[in-house]
């Protein structure tokens, strides 16, 4: 078995022609014109790593970037901070907590058993929607951003009572966390304020 | 080194650098990129000058003072917002002699959503006080609009208002 395998192969480098006359001289001109791939190869990628370093480091790129985030960011925050149901209050205060950082964190946390004791007792179920909103200054470096944002609220009762809706406006902080831009504060706007 | 591993080392430099380019194309691309929202420190504040300074004029009235807001509107809004701005307003205009009606706008705040080519997108924040000749003193309102602005002939005109 093994012999019938190896037989023809041997047959093959055998019988294979020797090398024409001028096969050393086209080795050595593919191999230089390999080489001159090479280095046209090597100045693209020289010239790409330049250009993506570049755009990493675009400070307004960069800028532009962390104010979308914090857009996104805010969106959601905001939403969540004027979102709770009666019925579920753990999942609703959990999710103030994510949203917020800094005093606005500790205020949460420490009101926490109140804050769950009034919405059991409101019985309601609030859903807020941002319907607006604008970044209104971003220092990138510092990792602090203000938004204003407007939003729709609409409650239903937990009793069948007359469902509602209210409009909001609000000015927001927030700061760059480890866990991505988080609310700061949060103020609603009355009339007449500055 | 046989040829086959230089060519191997080029199409390896070809195709990091290929990816290096995507990466780089991606990134300019991005939406971020543009949106001139706050990059453009001097346009944003052209475009929150002027918007809010039309919103002011075309909501503020006096009874002795018709013609100036017609023709703030007309300087001011512009395609869509102008029908807008009179279903909006009409009601105001018609009942204002008789009522003696006057209406002044403050903007809050603002800020720009969205700034890319010659549109914005703005949120405003007004305050409105009216008052009334047979009321001694005046009411108070807040109101939240959504405007779109665009650039013409170097000047930032309303053709949208949405009122959130």
């Amino acid at each position: 078995m093994t012999d019938v395998h190896t037989t023809p192969d041997h047959e093959v480098s055998a019988g294979q022609p020797k090398p024409p006359a001028g096969f050393l001289t086209k080795l050595g001109r593919t191999l230089r014109s390999g080489r001159v791939v090479v280095a046209g190869a090597l100045v693209f990628a020289g010239w790409s790593a330049v250009s993506y370093w570049q755009t990493r480091h675009d400070a307004t790129l960069s800028f532009a970037t962390a104010r979308d985030q914090v857009r996104r960011a805010a969106r959601e925050e905001i939403a969540a901070l004027n979102t709770i149901d009666a019925q579920h209050p753990d999942a609703g205060l959990r999710s103030w907590l994510d949203a917020s950082t800094g005093r606005l964190h500790d205020d949460f946390q420490r009101s926490n058993a109140q804050n769950r004791e009034k919405v059991q007792q409101s019985g309601t179920r609030v859903e807020g929607t941002v319907t607006d909103l604008a970044v209104t200054d971003l220092d990138d470096r510092a990792g602090n951003a203000g938004v204003i944002a407007t939003v729709a609220l609409k409650m239903t009762s937990a009793t069948g009572g007359p469902a509602g809706t209210d409009r909001k406006r609000f000015t927001a902080t927030l700061a760059r966390t480890s866990g991505g831009w988080k609310l700061k504060t949060l103020t609603a706007v009355p009339v007449g304020a500055a | 080194m046989s040829p086959r591993r230089w060519w191997a080392l080029a199409l390896a430099l070809v195709v990091l650098g290929g990816v290096l380019q995507g990466l780089t194309w991606r990134a300019r691309s991005a939406p971020a990129s543009g949106d001139r929202a706050l990059t453009d420190a001097e346009t944003t504040d052209v475009v929150l000058g002027q918007v809010s300074d039309g919103l002011t004029r075309v909501f503020t009235y006096t009874p002795a003072n018709t013609a100036g807001t017609q023709q703030a509107a007309a300087e001011v809004l512009d395609g869509e917002a102008l029908g807008q701005y009179q279903s909006l307003f009409g009601q105001v205009r018609q009942q204002a002699p008789g009522q003696g009606l006057t209406l002044t706008t403050r903007v809050s705040r603002a800020g720009v959503v969205r700034l890319s080519g010659d549109t914005a997108q703005v949120l405003v924040f007004l305050d409105q006080t009216i008052g009334r000749k047979d009321q001694p003193r005046p009411s108070y309102a807040a109101a939240q609009l959504s405007v779109t602005a665009r650039l013409e002939h170097g000047q930032w005109r309303i053709v949208q208002i949405h009122s959130r």
